[in-house]
């Protein structure tokens, strides 16, 4: 078979990563976490591996498998590994979330549950490597490259989070604590630079160009986007543990990488405005116009990343910078991605069959973009609220943004079960004769 | 079919799994048989398009559905010879001009899927349509295949649109 089918579990994919999204916000709405605790708490890790392994990650999963064989045009390496990958890392997050509750005293103490959810997590983060990477590697052209680069960067980030795991539950001696003691930085940048901003560069340039109807950057031009932002996720990942294997200070190691990541973001931004200006179609749908607040949002980070460490205040709002990093440049492309992505979906299942053959509506009209609008648009009024109150010192302005943000996030699934429903498409088109009514939460075979 | 066959197997699902073409292995395996022998295959889908070219060169074909959707089939050659072989070899490669030629490169996803598979279906046994693209169609091959149509495809060279051909089964 040639091209792409429909990815069964990617659907499951998003409803978890939406349901981690929820008990993230929710986290954040109750003063769990940073900035209401410290920000090397146990409940702050708590806050922080929801959103990056529950609600990110798995999301991204989710759209990996089933775009990275739209990106080679090659059927994914193997179908069966990706329901036992999700199962895995949901256990494996539940055990890590409970070590760390451990550590905060919230739990009476079972420390092992930290390795054993970094174990479960491996295995499962594994399982998804190995498949998409298998996959990907058939044709590493483009976008692929990507993918191929946020793979190892998410291996990387796994290596460092083993370690700390070990160190944390007392199991990885002297040399464990060393690398927990400064290694942080170095698993932060490689999850969320290398794995999850490279991977969705590289998935946003087809899925951008695919929707836009606009020519393929060119592959040279996305190269050198992609290798400078890879050299900084190196740089700091190599030249950190280096410097951590020397006992030296990271600071010339983490400059430099900043250098190259401010300047890979920029060369992103280059390419993407290409793309929007070499499009074909001109009338802009919700996700693209929705994608330009969450770029907007990348280079807000890039341009506070500079204030900040030209006034020596990046230490002190490491916060705010990651909170603008999450929410408004990752979160807010994967939720306006998947307001696209699951209509399409749902549109190619159930009329896929039958197109041709009789009168299918359009995928334009299984949503309803007037109606979703709003709670994009507020999502991020509300997310850079945050970021202000964070940079402020208010913690209780941060609670109420993110009860905003908590509110438009309902509202966006809500949006997203209609469509999946076909609740918005007009009934004498609804279910042609041979189609079949789409799953919430999977896809039919 | 005679109880006498022996079959020589060939198992394209691999090449199939990994997106491979597996025409040309299939043809050299035919070309490597004894007389009187015949082929069974082993394939992820039912290989339509193969029966038309398979009969051509005097083979009679019979089907098995396997579990998953897999299928093995039956070659075994005809009591009467095929008129000219190698005629019937290069018919697979000369495709007939397309009875239909559309030009989507200007319409919005979906459309140019929809149109697609549309006129595709109106065809008649092994007529062809062909069609230009903005960009490669990854979500329509599937659906081709599971209709039974065999297609082509390419960027043109300098490299500005996708040029699809589609063939109805036989």
């Amino acid at each position: 078979m040639i091209g792409s089918n429909i990815s069964r579990w990617t659907m499951t994919y998003f409803a978890a990563a939406l349901a981690w999204l929820f008990v993230a916000l929710g986290l954040l709405v109750a003063g769990v976490g940073y900035p209401a605790g410290d920000i090397a708490s146990p409940d702050t890790l708590v806050l922080v591996h929801v959103i990056c392994v529950g609600w990110l990650s798995l999301a991204m999963c989710g759209a990996l498998f089933q775009f990275v064989p739209v990106l080679v045009a090659k059927p994914l390496f193997s179908d069966k590994w990706a329901l036992p990958a999700l199962a895995l890392l949901t256990v494996g997050l539940l055990s890590l979330l409970g070590g760390f509750l451990c550590l905060g005293g919230r739990l009476p103490p079972a420390l092992w549950l930290l390795p054993l959810g970094a174990i479960l997590l491996v295995a499962g983060f594994g399982l998804v490597v190995l498949d998409l990477g298998l996959t990907a590697w058939l044709r590493p052209t483009g976008p692929a490259r990507f993918v191929l680069v946020g793979l190892a960067s998410l291996c990387a980030t796994m290596a460092f989070g083993a370690i700390f795991a070990f160190a944390l539950a007392g199991w990885a001696g002297a040399a464990g604590g060393v690398v927990l003691s400064s290694g942080i930085p170095l698993h932060a940048i490689a999850g969320l630079g290398g794995w999850l901003t490279l991977t969705a560069m590289g998935v946003s340039y087809r899925l951008l160009a695919m929707f836009m109807l606009a020519p393929d950057v060119d592959d040279r031009q996305s190269g050198v986007t992609l290798a400078v932002g890879a050299l900084a996720v190196a740089f700091a990942v190599a030249g950190g543990a280096l410097a951590i294997g020397l006992a030296a200070g990271l600071q010339i190691v983490l400059s430099i990488a900043a250098v190259l990541g401010i300047a890979s973001a920029a060369l992103y931004g280059r390419d993407v405005a290409g793309i929007f200006s070499n499009r074909k179609r001109r009338h802009l749908e919700l996700n693209m116009r929705m994608a330009t607040l969450s770029f907007a949002s990348l280079a807000g980070m890039a341009l506070l990343g500079i204030a900040l460490v030209t006034f020596d205040a990046f230490l002190a709002n490491v916060g705010a910078f990651a909170f603008l990093a999450i929410f408004g440049w990752l979160s807010g492309l994967v939720l306006a991605k998947l307001y696209k992505i699951v209509a399409f979906l749902t549109w190619l299942e159930t009329y896929g069959p039958v197109m041709g053959r009789a009168p299918t509506p359009r995928v334009q009209d299984l949503v309803a973009e007037d109606r979703a609008t709003k709670w994009f648009v507020i999502y991020y009024a509300a997310v850079w609220t945050g970021t202000a109150a964070l940079l402020g010192g208010e913690p209780a302005a941060l609670r109420v943004a993110a009860a905003a943000m908590t509110v438009c996030v309902v509202g966006i699934v809500h949006e997203i079960v209609r469509i999946r429903r076909l609740a918005d498409v007009a009934r004498p088109l609804r279910l042609p004769v041979g189609a079949v009514a789409p799953h919430l939460l999977f896809a039919r075979k | 079919m005679s109880i006498m066959t022996q079959y020589i197997d060939v198992d394209v699902r691999p090449i199939l799994r990994a997106g491979g073409e597996p025409f040309s292995v299939i043809m050299s395996a035919l070309e490597n048989l004894a007389p009187g022998q015949g082929l069974r295959l082993y394939a992820t889908f039912k290989p339509i398009p193969l029966f038309a070219v398979m009969q051509k060169k005097g083979f009679a074909h019979t089907e098995q559905a396997l579990e998953g959707g897999e299928w093995e089939v039956l070659f075994t050659p005809a009591e009467t010879q095929p008129d000219e072989p190698a005629a019937a070899a290069s018919n697979f490669d000369n495709w007939p001009d397309p009875a239909v030629t559309l030009d989507n490169r200007d319409l919005d996803p979906p459309e140019p899927m929809v149109r697609i598979l549309a006129e595709a279906d109106k065809l008649g046994p092994g007529e062809t349509l062909s069609a230009l693209l903005r960009r490669e169609p990854v979500f329509l091959f599937p659906q081709l295949e599971k209709r039974g149509f065999r297609w082509l495809g390419g960027f043109t060279s300098d490299g500005t649109a996708y040029e699809l051909t589609v063939r109805a089964p036989s």
